[in-house]
């Protein structure tokens, strides 16, 4: 009796997951199936609600314009909670039963890590995945064929904000606090490398995630005499540090990664917060660049409501420019290899946003240079040009 | 001298954070203390109290425009009425029906209950990060070059407040002393006359009112407010063994000696031991441990006499 | 104590193993999809290894473990180290690991002797801390936070490339793992853990030596717990310390629970329920739901997984084996049946 409940409930949920094969996986007649997994109820949540919101504004205007070769996007967001075995089945859900076409902007340094063996079984291309990792343009690894980084990585973006300090200041001491796990480890990368190429000793605070309290860090710093101290958290942690900071009577500049980029920032710091220089490796949402423009001028068309506006959103709008880009070189019939192929053909690609992409079949890092944005009189100003 | 006033400095800084670990501890002790249940929902509770403050603030300052020290005070009453009615509401809802369970029953309930919490407060707030207001704005006290902030202040002082006043509950009060039997012997108590159920049920409302307060409290220091806040209940969780859980000193001194040994081993420690930066965030485990082998029932626990 | 199920019909389990080894046939028939659902099984298969373990830990001898994910870490990492970097064939590692992960189950036993109940939860906890810890301070080993990538099982110069592969070694294990977990439930030690459970004095009053039966009972749980994390490195092909949270070592608690405690079948049944209701059930749910109403937010699906849990616990505390002899007894007596509960 029980047995057959179960079977009749098995049978029926296999039943469900049946649906008609198209020759290209995710690809039918007038739509294009894409896959995406995103934080949607663990720590990094509010990205999975923002990332994947950018994107779709994006495909909208596409999709409002005839969309690629006459057919529409369509995105389906899965949860990983960024636990890498929740990634793995959620990827494995997309590409086996969703059948999508490909997977796009999976957030995450260890989720994109342990869905690489699916990827190259499936031969499932992921395009712009969500972390500025450095690892995830490394040619060497798994699957590296399939993968499409469109940041500069974290290694890059410190080694450039040491360099950048020194070109300022040549007796700069320079501090470091960064997030203990994956992300730190690829902070503390660019950081040596930076120390073996400059001589500079850094001082290096480290930090778990999660943590509330920074005051034995900060006054760690005091006493090495740091200058100059590099923030490489997300957007609690330069809030607090500075606070923190500003409160002992510190008065360091502060520096921080791509992450600490948010305008919420020098919103909760306040006055803590003046000065405060980030790296970032696209243009601002609130720029003259190209891609800016259109993003402002569809947010007021389609209504976006004003929390969502930011680097994040606009992050995800972006990502989605390259997706659409390389759909289309895909050609009117796209197969997962034509993808891959198109990906590999753009060359100084220049989407408005990021600076000029080109991959090629030995390179799918895109951008490795960063603009850095100060904070003046509370507003986020952009200092520099592209520099790497 | 510099390490010294380092040390002073980090100390202090540490029994703020302590005091947080500590108000939690309280939250943890007082449902362990009558009915033998871990709360794992505890966090969450605090970050409900926090959610709803928030809301309260917002609600009256559209009227009224600035967040000023009084809106904040009606907000806080606000959210102290709201904390009675959830709490009433948990314990109709988790411990009434699973009454006659085993203890894991209502254990496994209040996880279940933690996800649950999480996820709806997520869904009618929306994913986005909140700036929670601060009543005291960034005002700093300096006294001989050390500094502590008003909020860390205001932190310590409610602990103090909140400990009298359950000391002076437990120890004067007729409901007190009904809860306390209840908590040594629920059957003898409900023989002599003892509303064991309604016990149970002022038990969860403490609860919820101390994980809100602290919930408020913690919010500002925090700089953003979201729905993983409910995972620093677990954090709070050596602290409440160290000190033995259900003794009410215990979770306080437990919560502060925890908060101090964190920031002085991020600090001071880690200044002059690099090596100890690799186990900041072990380092009150092993402490926990260590206490736990010399004195099985935490510092301040009861040991009880086994019979067969 | 007599076994309680002593006189149960054991013809069928022949049958449910055929149908164990049959299923992926089924399923590959039925659907195009099936090596999602072939993954999510493995994922039951493994986690059924470790659960049986804690069972006999938490279950029988009443010795809560909330750091079962760092024994499963341990485990893990000590098969892609062993594998990998010293050279030792797979299926000597299927030894040596487990043995290793038992003497560190040994060594979390040495506190268990004074400490007990909801502090030794916590004692553990703290242990599966330390031990993620110091998995990222190994990194000349463990590559540190960013995890390490590990080779596929090869059995005799038979590399396990696919979920369809790993499902049937994985099943194999699944089964012996069971068959001996039941044995050592049934055997001398299992009535000398039960004893330590039901009271500590009065089993050390009989003459069992209670130092001597909790480290072996954290010995044994610690052998279950690295075999199934050597599986899980290998067919992984992925590890990092982000895999092996203190939420899932609260799963693997509530796993035993919903199941039932003190029972292995009730172990089976619980890891079953909670790993396809998490992974299969809910997801399916969430999109069934979304095809319905246009939700948005991603909540949903933690929301459906805590609301199915807390019902479940509200109407049937007594977990899923508990039902199960429930209706048993409920058909035996069948137009006889007492108004009162029987359980």
């Amino acid at each position: 009796m029980k047995k057959a409940t179960g079977l009749f409930i098995l049978t029926g949920l296999l039943v469900m997951g049946c649906g008609n094969r198209a020759s290209a996986p995710g690809v039918s007649e007038d739509k294009i199936l894409i896959g995406n997994v995103q934080d949607l109820s663990g720590p990094m949540k509010e990205l999975g609600a923002v990332l994947p919101a950018g994107s779709n504004l994006y495909f909208r205007y596409v999709n409002e314009n005839g969309g690629v070769h006459g057919r529409q996007i369509e995105m389906k967001v899965e949860d990983h909670q960024y636990n890498p075995q929740k990634a793995v089945a959620a990827a494995k859900k997309l590409i086996e039963k969703d059948q999508v076409f490909c997977l796009y902007q999976v957030i995450g340094t260890s989720p994109c890590e342990a869905i690489r063996p699916i990827l190259a079984e499936s031969g499932t291309p992921l395009v712009a995945p969500a972390t500025q990792s450095g690892s995830m343009s490394d040619m060497s690894r798994e699957a590296a064929g399939l993968i499409f980084h469109t940041d500069t990585g974290y290694d890059k973006q410190t080694r450039i904000l040491v360099d950048n300090i020194l070109a300022d200041d040549v007796n700069a001491k320079i501090g470091l606090i960064y997030q203990d796990d994956d992300y730190g480890e690829n902070v503390l990368k660019g950081a040596a490398v930076a120390e073996s190429s400059t001589g500079a000793a850094i001082q290096k605070e480290a930090y778990q995630r999660g943590a509330t309290d920074f005051a034995g860090q900060v006054a760690n710093l005091m006493k090495g005499g740091a200058t100059h101290v590099i923030i490489a958290g997300v957007v609690k942690e330069p809030i607090i540090v500075m606070k923190t900071a500003a409160a002992m009577g510190y008065a360091p500049k502060f520096y921080g990664t791509s992450p600490t980029m948010d305008h919420r920032v020098s919103l909760a710091a306040g006055p803590a917060g003046e000065g405060f220089t980030s790296a970032n490796f696209a243009s601002l949402w609130n720029s003259d660049a190209e891609a800016a423009v259109l993003y402002r001028e569809l947010c007021t068309k389609y209504e976006v409501p004003e929390a969502y506006m930011g680097m994040y959103h606009f992050y995800g709008f972006i990502t989605a420019q390259v997706l659409v880009e390389g759909l289309e070189r895909a050609g009117q019939y796209p197969t997962r290899e034509r993808l891959v192929n198109g990906l590999e053909t753009l060359n100084n690609w220049d989407g408005g946003a990021f600076p000029p992409i080109t991959y090629s079949q030995t390179d799918h890092a895109g951008t490795e240079s960063v603009i850095l944005v100060e904070v003046k009189d509370g507003v986020q100003t952009v200092i520099t040009d592209w520099i790497d | 001298m510099e390490t010294f006033i380092g040390l002073i400095q980090e100390s202090i800084s540490g029994i703020a954070l302590g005091s947080i670990y500590a108000l939690i501890a309280l939250g943890f002790t007082l449902i362990y203390k009558a009915t033998e249940v871990v709360n794992f929902a505890q966090g969450e509770l605090m970050m409900v109290g926090a959610y709803v403050n928030f809301y309260f603030v917002t609600t009256f300052m559209t009227q009224n425009g600035e967040p000023t020290v009084g809106i904040f005070l009606i907000a806080f009453a606000g959210s102290i009425i709201f904390a009675f009615v959830f709490g009433w509401v948990l314990d109709w809802v988790i411990n009434r029906p699973l009454k006659d369970e085993p203890i894991f029953s209502v254990i496994m309930a209040t996880i279940s209950l933690s996800i649950i919490l999480r996820a709806l407060v997520a869904m009618i707030a929306g994913p986005m990060s909140l700036i929670p207001y601060s009543p005291f704005g960034n005002k700093i006290l300096s006294i001989n070059g050390i500094i502590i902030s008003m909020l860390d202040l205001s932190i310590i002082i409610s602990a103090i407040i909140l400990v009298i006043l359950f000391y002076y509950f437990f120890n004067k009060t007729k409901w007190g002393v009904a809860m306390q039997a209840t908590s040594e012997d629920p059957v003898a108590a409900q023989l002599m006359g003892i509303p064991v159920k309604r016990v149970y049920g002022l038990v969860w409302i403490f609860s919820a009112l101390v994980a809100t307060i602290s919930g408020i409290l913690l919010a500002p220091r925090m700089s953003l407010l979201d729905t993983s806040m409910g995972f620093l209940g677990l954090k709070a969780f050596p602290a409440a063994v160290l000190g033995g859980f259900g003794s009410i000193t215990g979770a306080i001194v437990g919560g502060i000696i925890m908060g101090v040994i964190e920031t002085i081993s991020m600090g001071t420690l880690s200044y002059h031991f690099g090596w100890i930066k690799e186990m900041n965030d072990i380092i009150v485990w092993i402490v926990l441990i260590a206490v736990l082998m010399v004195k099985p029932d935490g510092l301040f626990g009861e040991e009880k006499v086994k019979k067969v | 104590m007599k076994g309680r199920y002593e006189d149960e019909n054991l013809t069928w389990i022949p049958l449910l193993i055929v149908g164990i080894f049959l299923l992926p046939f089924m399923l590959k028939g039925i659907t195009y999809s099936y090596k999602y659902y072939l993954f999510v099984l493995n994922m039951v298969g493994i986690y059924i290894i470790l659960t049986v373990g804690l069972d006999l830990l938490s279950g029988y001898t009443g010795l809560i473990s909330l750091g079962h994910s760092a024994f499963l870490a341990i485990g893990a990492y000590t098969s892609a180290i062993l594998v990998d970097q010293v050279g030792i064939p797979f299926i000597l590692s299927l030894v040596i690991s487990p043995l290793i992960v038992g003497i560190f189950g040994f060594l979390i036993g040495f506190p268990a002797l004074r400490i007990t109940g909801m502090y030794l939860g916590l004692t553990t906890m703290g242990f599966g801390f330390i031990v993620k810890r110091l998995i990222i301070a190994l990194r000349v080993w463990t590559k540190g936070a960013g995890g390490l990538e590990v080779s596929p099982p090869v059995i005799f110069g038979f590399t396990f490339n696919s979920d369809w592969d790993n499902y049937f070694l994985i099943f194999t294990c699944a089964i012996i793992a069971v068959v001996v977990g039941r044995r050592i439930g049934k055997s001398k030690i299992g009535r000398a853990l039960m004893a330590i459970r039901d009271s500590e004095q009065a089993a050390e009053a009989t003459g069992v030596h209670l130092a001597k039966y909790k480290m072996l009972a954290f010995f044994i749980s610690g052998l279950f717990a690295g075999f199934a994390g050597a599986l899980f490195a290998h067919t992984n092909h992925f590890i990092s310390t982000d895999h092996f949270d203190i939420i899932l070592s609260i799963y693997f608690i509530i796993m035993i629970l919903v199941g039932g405690v003190s029972s292995i079948y009730g172990a089976v049944l619980g890891t079953l329920f909670i790993v396809l209701l998490d992974y299969l059930f809910v997801p399916e749910l969430k999109d069934l739901i979304h095809g319905v109403f246009n939700i948005e937010g991603g909540d949903i699906q933690s929301l459906l997984f805590g609301l199915i849990m807390f019902l479940f616990i509200i109407f049937q505390p007594t977990g899923l084996y508990g039902m199960w002899i429930k209706m048993k007894i409920y058909w035996k007596l069948f137009p006889f049946n007492p108004k009162k509960r029987l359980i």
